[in-house]
């Protein structure tokens, strides 16, 4: 039977040491501990770019992906990251087998044997992610598990992509896989696969080829694994892998001691539930007592009947991305960081549904959530050693632009263009501004693939990929720029595109200490257009990027300008649209900005003219662009007084701000307002 | 600084007196066991165009929906410096961020050790 929910959240956190571990953490000579993880590790990139050269998929090879050792009972001990989510939440499944299928006589587990799994009621995410799972053995002795997982685009759900706007209940997600042995020997099972193949139709050659890349990385690792306990023994590897998870319990409880005990607290708001533009709320308050931390969402929505949930655990090791990119960023990737930790999570709130719930859109689902985590541990940090690791929120938008159709080689695909998944603004630092096209939030070291890449694999021409102007939140530093690319549909007569990409109406993104947050992010099609005539006269007109698109329209065509978050329809060949990623959250007052900074900014093309001059009070020559100091120092200063002339006191304030109350409309499945308690059931077929 | 111990980018707690003061110019906001944004001088900005300059206009554009959001922005009375701000749907109640264990925090750093021994 499916595990409890609260006991896979539990899961997260490692197993008690047995005396036989403590007992084998003695034959570690000085220098072994550090010799051996920095093994670990090489064994881990090893695997990883095992599977980054054996896979198609478009995430899989911008490598938001992971591979990971684990314990024989199932605590995460090393792992590639990546995307720490999956690394974190693949103890479940490996806990779940150890626990339920090693003694089932018609299961069993023994050398050679592969699991596999999508279902997030048994610990993955969303059915998207595919995770592979092999026992290691030596000398006839469990000694580890290893596992590789990646997001795969096609789950044969009731919308091509993977993630069904439209579902209204896991029933209409496709492909949902409870951990089964689908190999043995080393091999996998023909039959199994071509089941899997078989209920991923839309994408079939993704699928088959996608498994056996998971089953390669996972496999390398184990036969590394094999050889490091032959040649140092099992009892060697067992005490090398409690030290590494007693290092990072310790390293954790150390530096949370070390911080202000108090409640820190966040809010923010999504724009987006199932197919409509509606309103929920996420809230958290994060509590710090002695060397724990407790992270409580009570106060967010309920559930609805959207694919926009997820289950507790996949919550929890969303928010765990932040925390092992940043917090405990130099202390090993294992299960260790979890020990001190309690999470909350309201039964009925969006993160905790029933079981019969849809929950395609999970991971996008936490980008509120990863949100409030980052801004949380910042005002955690700010007073104490680990300042210099403060930072406002990354984009979270989740770029999820999806296509499907049969490319211009004749092959069915049904794929993420992973560009702007993977070109995010990363938020603003203490220090300096937030990194330009970071990376992906669920993946910081995701690589955006090469634009030749696509227009190679994919049905679509690349006419702008860039750094998407005034997309940073602004700020004493600025947020990193996300980017904006216009896709056009080539070579073939029509195409299926849909977006997941929230934030037209409220970003989920915050900035910090007064750094605004990023803009909001519409989206624009252009239909029926004369692209293709213009590019073969080589017009001189041909728009650069999507603010001169829509500003000059030298292009003809039908212009929309709406959400940037669309259900699946039909691209005919020439239409075409833009997709932004969101920039990261500013850091402290504008007011504060270097000057030669914003400076610096206009040269780039970073931002524009106005934003300079009415965001950061700038004066310069608007044509030497030679800045002028004093008057800028004076236009500041008018500024300040100009902002404790409208200012009011909180009393006045209150008065005003209470009377103000968001359209019904909007509130449908917000829960009560203001704090978002459920309301109704939510009945499902 | 004397007692003071800075607690984000913008603000104090003075922690013999139990007080938020502004970082940059000393302004006494409000009790440190009250939520500091009560202290400022707040402000409603409703037309986000103010900041995005959108070229779009109408339900969506680069700037948010004024239905759906407004900033919030809080200023030290003193300087005006932005301490804080939040981007929230019309009427949603601001949030009481940092609510630190004061007795904890003057704990930690105005008793002396022989203080600390002889509480244990
Ligand atoms: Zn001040």
């Amino acid at each position: 039977m499916r595990p409890d929910p609260q006991k896979m959240l539990q899961w997260i956190k490692p197993s008690p040491p047995t005396d036989k571990e403590l007992e084998c953490m003695k034959l570690l000579q000085p220098g072994d501990y550090e010799i051996y993880t920095e093994k670990l590790n090489n064994f881990l990139l090893e695997s990883k770019e095992v599977f980054l050269k054996l896979g198609v998929s478009s995430m899989l090879r911008s490598g938001d992906l992971v591979t990971g050792i684990y314990t024989p009972t199932g605590d995460m001990v090393a792992a590639w990251c990546g995307t720490y989510l999956h690394a974190v939440v693949g103890q479940i499944p490996i806990k779940y087998i150890a626990e339920t299928w090693i003694n089932e006589p018609t299961v069993g587990c023994k050398d050679g044997d592969i699991f596999y799994l999508s279902d997030p009621l048994y610990g993955g995410i969303h059915n998207c992610d595919q995770i592979v799972v092999m026992p290691v053995f030596n000398d006839g002795e469990l000694i580890a598990w290893t596992n590789a997982a990646v997001h795969q685009p096609e789950t044969g759900a009731c919308e091509p992509g993977g993630m069904p706007l439209t579902a209204k209940t896991r029933h209409d997600e496709g492909m949902l896989l409870s951990p089964i042995k689908i190999g043995e020997n080393f091999k996998l099972r023909e039959d199994l696969v071509e089941m899997c193949v078989n209920l991923i139709s839309r994408a079939p050659r993704m699928q088959a080829i996608d498994m056996r890349a998971r089953l390669s990385a996972a496999d390398r690792l184990r036969g590394r694994l094999v050889t490091l306990a032959q040649e140092k023994g099992n009892d060697f590897v067992k005490g090398l892998f409690r030290r590494i998870i007693i290092e990072a319990e310790e390293g954790t409880r150390h530096r949370i001691k070390e911080w202000n005990d108090g409640y820190y607290r966040g809010v923010t708001f999504v724009d987006i539930v199932g197919e409509k533009h509606r309103l929920v709320r996420n809230f958290l308050t994060l509590h710090k007592e002695g060397d724990q931390l407790t992270w409580d969402f009570t106060g967010t929505s309920p559930e609805t009947d959207s694919p926009q949930h997820c289950m507790p655990h996949a919550l929890a090791a969303n928010v765990a991305i932040h925390l092992m990119s940043y917090s405990f960023h130099d202390l090993p990737v294992s299960a260790g960081i979890f020990a001190p930790m309690e999470w909350i999570v309201p039964e009925g709130c969006m993160f905790n549904p029933h079981f019969e719930a849809a929950q395609s859109n999970s991971a996008p689902s936490c980008h509120g959530a990863m949100t409030l985590g980052n801004i949380c541990m910042s005002k955690l940090m700010f007073d104490s050693p680990q300042r210099e690791l403060v930072a406002a929120a990354t984009g979270n938008t989740g770029v999820g632009v999806l296509v499907s159709g049969t490319n211009q080689w004749g092959v069915p695909i049904s794929d993420f263009l992973a560009f702007g998944l993977n070109t995010e603004g990363h938020g603003a630092r203490l220090d300096m501004d937030g990194v330009d096209a970071y990376g992906f939030s669920h993946c910081p070291t995701g690589r955006a693939p090469d634009i030749e890449d696509i227009e190679n694999e994919f049905q679509f021409f690349n006419l702008v990929a860039k750094l998407s102007r005034d997309s940073g939140g602004f700020g004493k530093y600025r947020g990193g720029s996300g980017t904006e690319v216009i896709y056009v549909v080539n070579y073939v007569d029509y195409a299926l595109y849909n977006s997941h990409v929230k934030g037209s109406k409220i970003r989920n993104c915050m900035g910090l200490f007064g750094g605004y947050p990023p803009p909001t992010l519409p989206g624009i099609e252009v239909k029926n257009t004369n692209i293709w005539e213009k590019l073969k006269r080589g017009d001189k007109d041909i728009p650069t990027g999507a603010v001169q698109l829509i500003s000059e329209r030298t292009i003809q065509g039908d212009y929309e300008i709406g959400s940037i978050f669309k259900k699946v329809h039909i691209m005919k060949n020439g239409d075409l649209w833009v997709i932004f990623s969101g920039g990261g959250g500013g850091y402290g007052d504008v007011l504060e900005r270097d000057p030669g900074m914003v400076m610096e900014d206009l040269r780039k093309e970073v931002i524009s003219r106005w934003t300079a001059e009415n965001i950061y009070h700038l004066a310069y020559d608007h044509e030497t662009l030679e800045m002028d100091e004093e008057k800028t120092k004076q236009l500041r200063q008018k500024e300040r007084e100009d902002r404790i002339s409208r200012g009011m006191t909180w009393d006045a304030f209150e008065k005003e701000w209470s009377q103000l109350r968001p359209a019904e409309e909007i509130l449908e499945y917000y829960g009560s307002w203001p704090d978002g308690r459920k309301t109704r059931e939510i009945i499902r077929m | 600084m004397g007692t003071k111990r800075q607690i984000t980018e913008y603000l104090d707690i003075d922690l013999e007196k139990e007080l938020w003061c502004c970082n940059r110019c000393g302004y006494v906001l409000i009790s440190a066991r009250e939520n500091y944004k009560k202290g400022c001088l707040v402000y409603i900005r409703k037309d986000l165009n103010t900041i995005y300059n959108s070229p779009v206009k109408g339900p969506f554009g680069f700037a948010p929906d004024p239905t759906w959001a407004m900033l919030v922005e809080f200023y030290c009375p003193g300087c005006g410096t932005m301490v804080e701000n939040e981007m929230l749907p019309p009427g949603h109640p601001v949030t009481y961020d940092i609510e630190l264990d004061i007795d904890k925090l003057k704990e930690k750093h105005l008793l002396s050790g022989t203080d600390k021994q002889a509480k244990k």
